[in-house]
C-alpha cells in the first residue's frame, strides 16, 4: 500500500513547471495520502491534521479518486476546455486539477471553430488552479463502479473493433444516397419486373447461348427427367394430373411454408426471420425433453423427415419445429421399438403433434436413407422412446387426421416400413424391400411399426393395422392413386427398437469424423434413467452412420456419459462400414454387437 | 448562488441548472461539498450498470437552478470501495494509449498531410519524424506527399507506397468532393 500510495501521486516526468507555481511533487504526494486515508468515505477516522473532512468532503474525494485515469474535460473560467487524464488533485487544499496528455481542446480566445489540426499541441501535464476551475467533466463513467469499485470494471477487457482498428482518427462515413439506375436501360431489366412473364415458351437458352456465344449444348432434357410419353391418354393424363394438383394446392397447408406458396399468408405476425430464415430449434416441449438427454443413435432423420413433412397440419412453431427436429434426429427404430402404449399418445392432441415442414422439410428429399436398422433385441430405452413413439403416434394421428388432403410428400422420400415381419419379431431383418414414400404410409407404417415389438394391438385406430404386412406397397398402394411419386427404389425402413432417439446437444458439434475412431465426451451429462443403461444410441443407418459406442469405463454403465452420435446432426455423412474395431461395446448388450454387425452386413443396401 | 447551498446541500436531488458559461446540466447530486464549493452532480439514466457523466462543479458558477425532484442518495455508502490498483492501472493504460495517439499526429502538418498519414497508416506501419512520414523506416515522404515524394527504401517498398498513396489520395479527393 504504501508503495502505491507515492505512486499514485508520483509524476515521472520531472522539472515540469506547474501553472501555478506548485512543486508537482507536494501535490502529488498530499494526494496520494488523502486517497488511501479517504477510501472509506463515510469514516472520518483518519487523524485530523488540520485537513478538513466530514462526509461531503469524502464524497467529493471519492468521486475524485473514483477518476482517476479518465478522460476528463476540464472547463475553466475563460471558455476554454481541456482535455487529458485525470492525474491527481490536491484534495486537502483547493482541488487544484492536475491532467496528463491534456490539449486545450477549445480555446475560448478563438472565436471560430477552428479544425482541430490548425492548433495541435503537444499533449503535456497541466494543472489547472483552483481558481480557473469551473467544472471537471467526465464522461461515460460506469455507474456500476460507484459501488462495487473497479472490480466490475470490464472495459480494458472489451475490445471492439473500431478500437483495434482505430478507425476512429480516419475518414468518417459517407453521405450514402440510394442507387438510381440510369434511364431505363433495356439491358437492365426493372428489378421488379423481372420476374413478370417467367413462362416464356419462346425463349430457348441453348439456342440464345448458341447465338451469342457459339456455345453447343449438349443438353438432353430426358436425361434429368422422365419422359413423358405424348401419346393419346395424354390429354386426360394431364387433366387428371392438373387435378391432383389444384386440390393439392388449394388445401390448407398447415405448415406456414407450404402455405405461403399456396398463397395464403395467415402468419403475419412472424417476423422475417422464423418465416424464412430461422432454423428450428429444440422446444422446451416435455414430450422431447427426456429424449434430449439421451444419447445420440443415428436416426432415420430422413425418413423421419419425410415422415413429418408435409403431413402435418399445424402451422409452425419454434415449439413443432423441435419436435420435428427432434423426431428428425430420432432414430425410428428407437421409437417404434417401445413397446409402451401408444394408444394414450393417439389422443395426444393433434396439433401438438405435428411437425411442420418449415425448415426441416427440405430434408425429407434429401435424406433417402434407408437402411432399417435391424430390430435387435427388446432392449428398450423407456421414456426415450416412449417418447418417440409419442411422437409417431402424433405423426399417425395427425396424418390420418389429415387423411383428406394428402400432402404431396415429396416421393422422394423414404418410408419406413417396419412392415413385413416385424410385427412381433423385432430380430427379423427385414429384407431389403422398396421402401416406398408415403407419408400416410409412413404413418401407418409407424403406427404398426411403433409397435415392433409389440404387437399390432398398438396399432392406433387405423383400420389397416394389425397387418403384420403392412408392406409398404400395399399401404402405398392405397394412396397410390394419388401419390404416383412413391419412390419404388427405395429401401424399406426397419425399425430398430434398440435405438435411441437422437436429440442434438446445442453445444456439442462433433467435428472429428466418427472414421477416425474418434470418440467425444459430450458436453451434456444428461440423466441416463430413462434408457436401459444404454449410454449411447445405436444409429440407424439410413445415412450409413455407424453406430459408435463410447463407453470409457466400461463397467459402470451409470458413470457413461451422455453420448452423442458423433455425426448426429451431420447428416449425409458416410457410413463407417466395416470399422468394427471402432466399437467399444457396452457391457451386457450383446444384442448391439449383434446389431452391429447386421448393420456392416447391411451396409450400403439402398 | 450562495444562497442555494441549502438546497443542493441534500444529496440525492435532482436539479437543472444553467451554468455563467451557458452549460445546461440536469442531473443528481452526488456530493457537495462547501468549503471548496464544489457540487457533484451526476448526468444520466438511472439504470444500473449505464454509463453516466459525472461533472465536478464549482458551485459559484451556477446561474441559476431548478430543484425538480428528491431522490435516494445514489452512493450506497457502504459499498463505496476504490480500488487503488485497479486504478493505476486504468491510469498507466489511458496513458499509453494516449502516448500512441499523440504519435499518431503530426505537428506542424497540414490536416491534409494528416489524413494521409492516418491513411497510410491504415495498411503499413507508419511514423512521424517532423514533417515527413516514415514508412517501414525505410520510405520517406515529404511535403506535398505527392508521389513524387517518395523517396528512399527498397524499389518494392517504393512502389508500394507510391501506389498506396495514390489510392489513399484519389479516396480523399473523392471523399472531400462529395462532402463538399
Amino acid at each position: 500500500m504504501p508503495a502505491q500510495k507515492s505512486r499514485l501521486g508520483m509524476n515521472p516526468q520531472q522539472g515540469r513547471a506547474s501553472t501555478n507555481g506548485y512543486s508537482r511533487r507536494r501535490v502529488d504526494t498530499m494526494t496520494g495520502s488523502k486517497m488511501e486515508n479517504k477510501m472509506q468515505p463515510k469514516k472520518s477516522a483518519s487523524p485530523n491534521f488540520g485537513k478538513i473532512t466530514g462526509p461531503s468532503r469524502d464524497r467529493l474525494i471519492y468521486v475524485l479518486s473514483f477518476l482517476i485515469g479518465h478522460h476528463v474535460e476540464v472547463h475553466v473560467k475563460n471558455g476554454s476546455i481541456i482535455s487529458g487524464i485525470f492525474h491527481a488533485t490536491n484534495a486537502d487544499r483547493d482541488f487544484e486539477i492536475v491532467l496528463k496528455m491534456a490539449q486545450v481542446v477549445k480555446d475560448a480566445s478563438m472565436r471560430e471553430q477552428k479544425s482541430s489540426r490548425d492548433n495541435i499541441t503537444t499533449p503535456q501535464l497541466m494543472i489547472v488552479p483552483t481558481r480557473e476551475l469551473v467544472q471537471l467533466l467526465a464522461k461515460d463513467v460506469s455507474l456500476d463502479e460507484f459501488t462495487k469499485g473497479h472490480s466490475n470494471e470490464k472495459g480494458k477487457d472489451l475490445l471492439i473493433d473500431s478500437v483495434i482498428s482505430h478507425s476512429h482518427h480516419l475518414e468518417t462515413e459517407r453521405e450514402l444516397t440510394p442507387w438510381i439506375p440510369d434511364e431505363d436501360d433495356p439491358e437492365c431489366p426493372e428489378l421488379e419486373n423481372i420476374f413478370d412473364g417467367t413462362l416464356d415458351r419462346n425463349w430457348d437458352q441453348f439456342e440464345a447461348n448458341a447465338a451469342l456465344f457459339g456455345v453447343k449444348s449438349t443438353f438432353n432434357e430426358e436425361i434429368y427427367t422422365t419422359k413423358l410419353e405424348r401419346g393419346p391418354q395424354m390429354k386426360e393424363r394431364e387433366k387428371v394430373a392438373s387435378r391432383i394438383v389444384r386440390e393439392i394446392e388449394g388445401q390448407e397447408a398447415h405448415d406456414f411454408h407450404q402455405a405461403e406458396e399456396r398463397g395464403f399468408n395467415f402468419h403475419d405476425d412472424l417476423d422475417e426471420e422464423s418465416r424464412y430464415s430461422s432454423v428450428c430449434r429444440e422446444s422446451n416441449d416435455t414430450r422431447f425433453r427426456e429424449t434430449e438427454n439421451t444419447c445420440n443413435s443415428e436416426i432415420f432423420s430422413g425418413s423421419v423427415g419425410v415422415v413429418t413433412s408435409k403431413s402435418y397440419p399445424e402451422p409452425s412453431s419454434t415449439e413443432v419445429c423441435s419436435e420435428v427436429q427432434a423426431l428428425q434426429n430420432e432414430t425410428l427404430a428407437s421409437s417404434t421399438s417401445s413397446s409402451l402404449d401408444e394408444d394414450k399418445y393417439l389422443h395426444t392432441d393433434k396439433d401438438l403433434g405435428i411437425y411442420p415442414v418449415s425448415d426441416c422439410n427440405h430434408q425429407a428429399s434429401d435424406r433417402i436413407t434407408q437402411r432399417s436398422p435391424p430390430l435387435d433385441g427388446e432392449s428398450r430405452l423407456d421414456s426415450n422412446q416412449k417418447d418417440q413413439s409419442d411422437k409417431i403416434e402424433n405423426i399417425v394421428q395427425d396424418s390420418r387426421a389429415s387423411e383428406g388432403g394428402f400432402e404431396g410428400l415429396s416421393a422422394n422420400g423414404t418410408l419406413c416400413n417396419p412392415s413385413s415381419s416385424s410385427q412381433g419379431d423385432i430380430t427379423n431383418e427385414p429384407s431389403d424391400s422398396q421402401v416406398l414414400v408415403n407419408v400416410s404410409t409412413a404413418i401407418k407404417s409407424v403406427a404398426s411399426r411403433v409397435r415392433p415389438g409389440s404387437s399390432s394391438n398398438h396399432v392406433p385406430a387405423d383400420s389397416a393395422p394389425n397387418q403384420p404386412g403392412l408392406s409398404p406397397s400395399s399401404s402405398s398402394g392405397s394412396l397410390s392413386s394419388e401419390k404416383s411419386t412413391l419412390n419404388v427404389n427405395a429401401k424399406e425402413f426397419k425399425l430398430n427398437p434398440n435405438a435411441k432417439s437422437f436429440t442434438p446437444s446445442t453445444s456439442a458439434r462433433p467435428q472429428a469424423e466418427v472414421s477416425d475412431g474418434s470418440f467425444y465426451y459430450p458436453n451434456n451429462v444428461a440423466s441416463l434413467q430413462p434408457m436401459h443403461g444404454l449410454p449411447v444410441g445405436m444409429g440407424v443407418a439410413p445415412f450409413g452412420h455407424q453406430p459408435v459406442f463410447y463407453n470409457p469405463h466400461a463397467p459402470p454403465m451409470q458413470s457413461s456419459q451422455a453420448y452423442i452420435h458423433p455425426n448426429g446432426s451431420m447428416y449425409g455423412q458416410q457410413m463407417i462400414v466395416g470399422q468394427p474395431p471402432q466399437f467399444y461395446y457396452v457391457q451386457g448388450y450383446p444384442p448391439i454387437a449383434a446389431f452391429i454387425q447386421e448393420m456392416q452386413h447391411k451396409g450400403r443396401k439402398y | 448562488m450562495e444562497g442555494s447551498v441549502g438546497e443542493e446541500l441534500a444529496v440525492g436531488c435532482v436539479l437543472s441548472l444553467r451554468t455563467t458559461l451557458n452549460d445546461e446540466i440536469e442531473g443528481q447530486i452526488v456530493a457537495y461539498d462547501r468549503p471548496s464549493n464544489i457540487l457533484v452532480i451526476q448526468e444520466g439514466s438511472s439504470k444500473a450498470g449505464a454509463r453516466r457523466n459525472v461533472r465536478l462543479l464549482k458551485a459559484n458558477y451556477i446561474k441559476d437552478f431548478t430543484f425538480l425532484k428528491k431522490a435516494e442518495d445514489p452512493l450506497d455508502v457502504d459499498k463505496c470501495f476504490i480500488d487503488l490498483a485497479g486504478l493505476q492501472a486504468r491510469e498507466d493504460a489511458a496513458l499509453r494509449q494516449a502516448e500512441i495517439e499523440a504519435e499518431r499526429i503530426g505537428v506542424g502538418v497540414t490536416s491534409e498531410a494528416q489524413s494521409i498519414f492516418d491513411a497510410l497508416s491504415k495498411t503499413l506501419p507508419v511514423h512521424w519524424d517532423k514533417t515527413v512520414i516514415v514508412v517501414m523506416n525505410e520510405v520517406r515522404v515529404s511535403s506535398p506527399y505527392l508521389p513524387e515524394n517518395v523517396t528512399g527504401g527498397t524499389p518494392a517498398a517504393n512502389d508500394r507506397v507510391k501506389k498506396v498513396l495514390e489510392l489513399e489520395r484519389k479516396r480523399l479527393q473523392a471523399r472531400n468532393s462529395s462532402q463538399v
